[in-house]
């Protein structure tokens, strides 16, 4: 039996700007024709650790191995094979058939590039014999977005980098993008790393989840975290303002910002005003919002509006039974406030 | 102010007219002007590309030498390139002084610190994105670097006419060093000086406004290649 090579293998990687440390990766292994998301909150090091694996600059320490063999910038081994979509998509100053053209003809690609071009074109949604021949400037935000993608769909790449794909166009272009992404991996393998603050999105297009944290990976699949500042309550637990009149409750954080880390299966889901008295459980009303299952695992998930939070909450099949669970209808969550990790 | 509008009339006489000293007037100045904007493009924008683009010990203090020398006095280079080329100095022997050649040298002196610092200028304008978008399309070190200077191409188009503008329009170094001969190194602008000390003003006024009218000729070009 062969098991197969990883197509990244990070190690003990640390990257820092000026003398700051912004990533710290011990080790993370993404295999071949997988999709892999990040999520973490702005600063967590999402897009330096894309632009790594982009090999779009070297790590202060440790390596990168790709298919099995540490690889650098500008090395043969990875210049054709990886390609990055940074968050704001920049187009060179010339046609739109130009911008796309271009990887093509930096690998010498003397063939006609009309084909290839339209197809690309096609394959993001926007008519090539529309938008082939615009200039870089007139095109919308969405379209540029679109345009950029088509330059690295048009390249058929082995691994795909998409930092924020759907961050800034409208709700059409982001399931264009989508669609476009899981075409690349269904026709030509493609292994896809996807950076997003759209966890849904994520979810439902990734086969795993990592989370990133202050640079570093905090753990997989669905979770929560609520960021301070935390003020102290009487009973010695601590709070956060969530909406009018709710708030959150944890266990003593380390410090007044740290963020809380809470794993979606502590978390009780319950009829609304089924709060007990029992000791050392807080409560907090919401009102689901969707229910999803998770693409690997089967589990089921309910996201929970709690005030401005949205909570994720694992659903076992003890709950189904004894609730009625349908968006937009009202529950209590229930949680033990010491389950709650510190980050 | 009869002389101005006499000056206008003949402007147009002079230019229609076919003239024998206007346009040796103009071809020297062509010749010289179009000699030294070869020279300090073909030097100093790789130079301005550098400046901007890479980082290295003593940039800023080189940058600061650049600046400063946009500020050059035209007479002060043309003393300096008069002391280089006259008999006595170390080029004499080249016999460069008032020669055409010897003025194309002063004004690429001039020229040089405006391409070199509008270039630069240009490349550090640069959007940050395009390193990441070209090396993650594939682009070699190579590649990487006539990409990126393709990019900034207006602005270095705008540095090289920034500096035709201030070689055009210089007399300093022409006189100096050229000394305007008649038929030989009377260029427009030593011209214009010439015949205004004369108080031939409507000929001074002529030979400006061909002055202008090349200048705008030379942009109605570019604006064109620019456009394609």
């Amino acid at each position: 039996m062969t098991v197969s090579q990883p197509i990244y293998r990070i190690e003990n990687l640390v990257h820092r700007y000026n003398s700051d440390p912004v990533l710290a990766v011990d080790r993370l292994d993404i295999e071949p024709a997988s999709i892999m998301g990040l999520v973490g909150p702005n600063g967590s090091g999402k897009s330096t650790l894309l632009k790594l694996m982009a090999f779009i600059f070297r790590p202060t320490q440790g390596r990168i191995l790709f298919d099995g063999k540490s690889a650098l910038p500008f090395d043969s081994s990875v210049r054709f094979l990886v390609t990055l979509l940074t968050q704001d998509p920049y187009l060179m100053k010339r046609t739109v058939f130009k911008n796309i053209a271009y990887g093509l003809k930096v690998r010498g690609n003397r063939e006609n590039w009309t084909r290839p071009v339209h197809d690309a074109l096609a394959m993001v949604g926007l008519d090539p014999d529309i938008f082939a021949h615009r200039q870089w400037d007139q095109l919308s935000g969405g379209e540029a977005q679109r345009v950029a993608l088509a330059a690295r769909l048009v390249l058929k790449p082995r691994v795909l980098l998409l930092d924020e794909p759907t961050a800034s166009v409208d709700a059409a272009s982001s399931e264009l993008i989508r669609a476009a992404s899981l075409r690349a991996r269904s026709e030509w393998g493609t292994t896809l790393v996807i950076a997003s603050h759209d966890r849904e999105w994520l979810y439902d297009v990734c086969d795993e989840v990592i989370h990133l944290f202050k640079g570093t990976p905090t753990g997989a699949g669905r979770s929560n975290m609520v960021f301070g500042p935390w003020v102290p309550e009487e009973n010695g637990l601590y709070s956060k303002l969530i909406g009018d009149g709710i708030r959150f409750t944890v266990s003593a954080p380390p410090n007044a910002d740290a963020t809380a880390f809470i794993d979606p299966a502590v978390i009780r889901i319950l009829n609304s005003g089924e709060a007990s008295t029992a000791e050392n459980i807080t409560f907090v009303d919401g009102t689901v919002i969707r229910i999803a299952s998770e693409k690997q695992s089967g589990n089921l998930f309910a996201d929970v509006r709690a005030g401005s939070l949205t909570l994720v909450v694992r659903v076992d099949e003890s709950h189904l039974a004894a609730m009625t669970l349908h968006r937009g209808w009202p529950v209590t969550l229930a949680y033990r406030p010491d389950s709650i990790r510190w980050l | 102010m009869d002389f101005i509008l006499a000056g206008f009339i003949e402007a147009i006489r002079l230019l229609f007219s076919g003239d024998d000293q206007t346009w040796s007037a103009v071809g020297a100045t062509l010749k010289a002007s179009s000699g030294s904007m070869a020279a300090s493009l073909t030097i100093g924008v790789p130079l301005g590309f550098a400046l901007g683009y890479f980082q290295f010990p003593a940039k800023r203090q080189l940058r600061l030498l650049v600046d400063t020398a946009l500020a050059l006095p035209t007479v002060f280079i043309g003393l300096v390139v008069y002391a280089f080329i006259s008999n006595r100095g170390p080029l004499g022997e080249m016999g460069l002084l008032f020669t055409l050649t010897g003025i194309a040298i002063g004004q690429t002196i001039l020229a040089l610190p405006v391409v070199i610092a509008l270039s630069a200028t240009a490349v550090e304008s640069m959007d940050r994105h395009l390193r990441a978008l070209l090396i993650s399309l594939g682009a070699s070190r190579r590649q990487l670097l006539f990409s990126s200077l393709w990019e900034v191409r207006y602005g270095v188009l705008a540095a090289g006419l920034t500096a035709y503008g201030r070689v055009m329009t210089e007399v300093g170094i022409s006189m100096m060093v050229g000394g305007n001969i008649k038929w030989h190194t009377r260029t427009i602008t030593t011209a214009i000086a010439l015949e205004t000390g004369k108080g031939m003003f409507s000929t001074g006024i002529a030979l400006g406004l061909v002055l202008i009218a090349i200048a705008f000729g030379v942009n109605v070009c570019l604006s064109f290649l620019r456009k394609k």
